[in-house]
């Protein structure tokens, strides 16, 4: 695809219809976008003629334009995608499953590439241009999977952007994998991940320390997987959120699953979510529904920012997954009975990083001239009808080029 | 519809053999084996190996070693009531539980009928692309819409009548005394409707024993079975199954009666739990639940008890709610996903959630489906075994009722189109 070209007859959610002061619908505009360099640089209604005389046209044929989704938070080095079917082993614990998966590291790890090309294929076809992705660093694997993924996702070089976490999954201290970590923060990995410094590291404030000390060194941000539950999560997250402070860390660090924060009393919740909030930690859940999950609607009236990912799929965890994000989505409005125009609408800012196309008056809050151009044309009426339907995805354009589907070219116009 | 010849060769058809074990007798897999099946009547004549000769000169047709399974069925819908097909529009919001949704069909019912027909057959055949052959449907009969709704879905399903099979429950959405519907019920029955429906007994009705007498009556001056939508909370759910349990032992109604929802049972102890599902699975009630995320009935549970629990999608996009696929394959994998169903056996196992009980591997691993005199009810499917197929939401490939394919295709099948 050229460097810059007008993108026509693309739908846009242009403001809500409301009924008695009630949103009831959504209201929608056929726009021409011109795409130069990546970003959008001009947003204007389709019957505005174009001067097309000295670049290319492309129809989007009415489908309606979605921000690009980023799934934040997979695991590209776990998965059996490309591989035989294989169902998982039973382990009655995690640090069984963990002995499980170390037996099976060596034997996954040739195929690390191609395995993650499948995954990474599968979430660019659901609308996906950005992933962060966690990479064991551990004593069996070393950082053969992070080599292999890299690989991977240069083969995604311009479709999809991408951040790594070097994630220590059996344990920063019960591996001694610091100096593995260290490597390889050196080695590409550019955020430093964690792993239940209790159930995990049998020491808490010790694996907070040491993971913090990696950041620093590193200048790194933290993406550290909290599954403890109960109040010996929360307990975590309460010292976590004391050495973010002290280390003046504002901004740079998630949690991710950190189930806890849905098991705890609602107060502590609360406490809990504006301590975070103010501290700019953020939240990034799977959406699970085999136990209580984070409360993500409480967390995000707090103003935590909370993000879904996918987490690893079809591997020696979970056979499940699709890598779909609007699915993902779908499923967090369904669990939070989010039924109506409106909460469906603003569901999506959950998987695009925070964007989302309107706001509570219906005013176009995306998208913006001077945007990167990454969107998702879909076949729905409008983002609300997106979500709940899980809607055809009939091309993904990332920062201007076509990354996946297809788009009719108008040559007839030139 | 492809209606095929009336006898022909499946060949190149997987079959699951049994499962496969690890040294320490753990189950890490399924064996299959590559088999010609013959199709006769609409039934299952022959199963052979594919190295086996076959002598007869009918027609063959290769599938190229895709996956046979049982097709599936859809046990709880409501074809009569739904926006598929037509402009999206999403939910308003409730600030009157159930009982604003049956204030809005006051105005709803009527606009959708026109096109009640129309929607329903979009509904069945996106059912049927994934695979369902048989279909519960719910149908509202209340003042509203009389039996208007009724009429709609019957000229529906007739049109469908060859590729799937079907029952329907007169469903007094709007309260069986509530909304004095019982003259209404007893016309839907002599009507077209095979079983007899209710909701809520206390909430919808505020009247718990005349409300479940009146059902029961019904259905034994019609001789039909019973669906109750049942959503109430704890332990007023569970005082209701409790009495609806009694008026079924008094009636002799065993084996006929289904609890759709059963919401109470996901509030209740194990103990709790435990004692009405042994009094339902004593009486041969069976539940219908839709996997719902935020309280799921304790499934694992009731079955081990010995519950026939069945799923449904309930609706696909109403003015209940937005969601819902139509895919009884993805419900059944949330199902194993909600109760951590992560292993091969159990994965295969759960199958039988959406197939009216059957799986081609019992419980030890033998092989028990298809057999001789099956009716050739079938879906192909794109995986190496059961567990995968659910795991891993496999693509339909084709879809078989009484021996012709009702939805997808086969190169070589559509040959043989007429």
């Amino acid at each position: 695809m050229e460097q810059s070209y007008w993108l026509l007859n693309v739908t846009l959610d242009d403001g809500f219809i409301f009924e008695d002061g009630k949103i009831i619908g959504t209201k929608t505009e056929l726009y021409n976008l011109y795409i130069n360099n990546g970003v959008i640089d001009t947003i204007q209604l389709a019957e505005i003629p174009i001067d097309s005389t000295k670049t290319s046209v492309h129809d989007a044929g009415n489908l309606l334009a979605l921000p690009a989704f980023k799934e934040m938070h997979n695991h590209l080095d776990k998965t059996y995608l490309g591989l035989p079917w294989k169902s998982c082993i039973p382990a009655a614990n995690l640090i069984e499953r963990l002995n499980l998966e170390a037996k099976e590291l060596a034997e996954l790890a040739s195929t690390g590439q191609h395995r993650a090309e499948q995954m990474l294929q599968l979430l660019l076809k659901g609308g996906a241009t950005h992933v962060r992705t966690h990479v064991n660093i551990d004593p069996y694997i070393g950082l053969k999977n992070l080599e292999e993924i890299q690989k991977a996702l240069e083969t995604f070089e311009g479709k999809m952007t991408h951040e790594i976490v070097a994630f220590p999954q059996h344990g920063l201290l019960r591996t001694n994998s610091s100096s593995l970590m260290r490597q390889a923060m050196n080695e590409g990995a550019t955020i430093v991940g964690g792993l239940d410094p209790g159930g995990v590291d049998l020491n808490i404030e010790a694996s907070l320390h040491e993971m913090m000390d990696i950041a620093v060194e590193f200048n790194a941000d933290i993406d550290i997987h909290i599954h403890d539950p109960g109040h010996l999560g929360f307990y975590t997250i309460q010292k976590l959120t004391s050495l973010i402070e002290d280390a003046r860390w504002n901004n740079r660090v998630s949690l991710s699953h950190a189930f806890a924060l849905g098991d705890v009393p609602i107060e502590k919740s609360r406490e809990m979510a504006s301590i975070l909030a103010n501290l700019g930690v953020s939240v990034m859940s799977t959406v699970p529904i085999n136990r209580v999950m984070p409360p993500v609607d409480l967390l995000h009236d707090y103003g935590v920012h909370v993000a879904l990912g996918c987490d690893g799929f079809y591997d020696s965890w979970s056979p499940y997954g699709t890598g779909d994000m609007l699915e993902k989505v779908g499923r967090l409005a369904e669990r939070y009975k989010w039924i109506d125009e409106y909460s469906l609408s603003q569901s999506l800012q959950f998987i695009t990083g925070g964007v989302k196309t309107l706001d509570k008056d219906g005013k176009r809050l995306w998208p913006n001239v001077g945007d990167e151009a990454s969107m998702v044309l879909v076949e729905a009426s409008c983002s609300a009808e997106a979500v709940a339907r899980r809607v055809n995805r009939n091309a993904v354009i990332s920062h201007g080029r076509l990354a996946y589907g297809g788009l009719v070219v108008e040559s007839a116009l030139k | 519809m492809i209606r095929l010849s009336k006898s022909y060769w499946l060949t190149n058809v997987r079959l699951e053999n049994g499962f496969t074990y690890q040294e320490n007798e753990t189950i890490n897999g399924t064996a299959t084996q590559i088999y010609n099946v013959k199709v006769e009547n609409g039934k299952i004549a022959s199963i052979i190996l594919k190295n086996e000769p076959i002598t007869d000169g009918i027609p063959q047709h290769d599938v190229n070693g895709l996956l046979m399974i049982p097709s599936f069925k859809e046990m709880h819908i409501h074809i009569d009531k739904t926006y598929y097909g037509g402009p999206w529009k999403a939910c308003m919001p409730a600030y009157n539980g159930v009982r604003t949704r049956i204030e809005e069909e006051q105005i709803l019912l009527p606009q959708l009928l026109p096109t009640a027909k129309e929607r329903a057959e979009k509904m069945l055949d996106l059912l049927l692309s994934y695979g369902s052959t048989h279909v519960r449907t719910h149908c509202n009969v209340d003042p509203v819409i009389g039996l208007k709704n009724l009429e709609a879905t019957i000229e529906a399903l007739e049109g469908y009548k060859d590729k799937l099979s079907y029952e329907i429950v007169a469903f007094p959405q709007h309260g069986l005394l509530r909304s004095n519907s019982v003259g209404l019920i007893k016309e839907a029955m002599r009507n077209g409707a095979n079983f007899v429906g209710g909701v809520d007994p206390a909430t919808i009705d505020e009247n718990i024993e005349r409300s479940l007498e009146t059902i029961m009556d019904i259905a034994v001056e019609s001789n039909a079975g019973i669906d109750v939508h049942l959503h109430d909370p704890d332990h007023l759910g569970l005082f209701t199954m409790q009495r609806l349990a009694a008026l079924t032992e008094e009636a002799g109604w065993q084996g006929r009666v289904t609890v759709s929802h059963a919401s109470g049972l996901a509030d209740l102890s194990v103990v709790e739990a435990t004692s009405i599902a042994e009094r339902f699975a004593e009486l041969g009630i069976s539940i219908t639940s839709t996997v719902p995320i935020f309280r799921t009935i304790p499934i694992p549970l009731l079955h081990e008890k010995g519950v026939k629990v069945e799923l449904g999608n309930d609706s696909l996009t109403d003015h209940w709610s937005p969601f819902g696929m139509g895919d009884n394959l993805e419900k059944v994998g949330r199902l194993a996903e909600r109760f951590r169903m992560i292993e091969e056996k159990s994965l295969a196992n759960s199958l039988q959630f959406i197939t009216g009980g059957k799986t081609p591997l019992n419980n030890k691993g033998e092989k028990v489906w298809p057999q001789i005199g099956d009716e050739a009810n079938i879906v192909l499917v794109e995986a190496s075994c059961s567990a995968e197929a659910v795991a891993r939401r496999a693509k339909r490939a084709a879809v078989i009722f009484r021996g012709n394919i009702v939805s997808g295709s086969i190169s070589t099948l559509e040959t043989t189109n007429i």
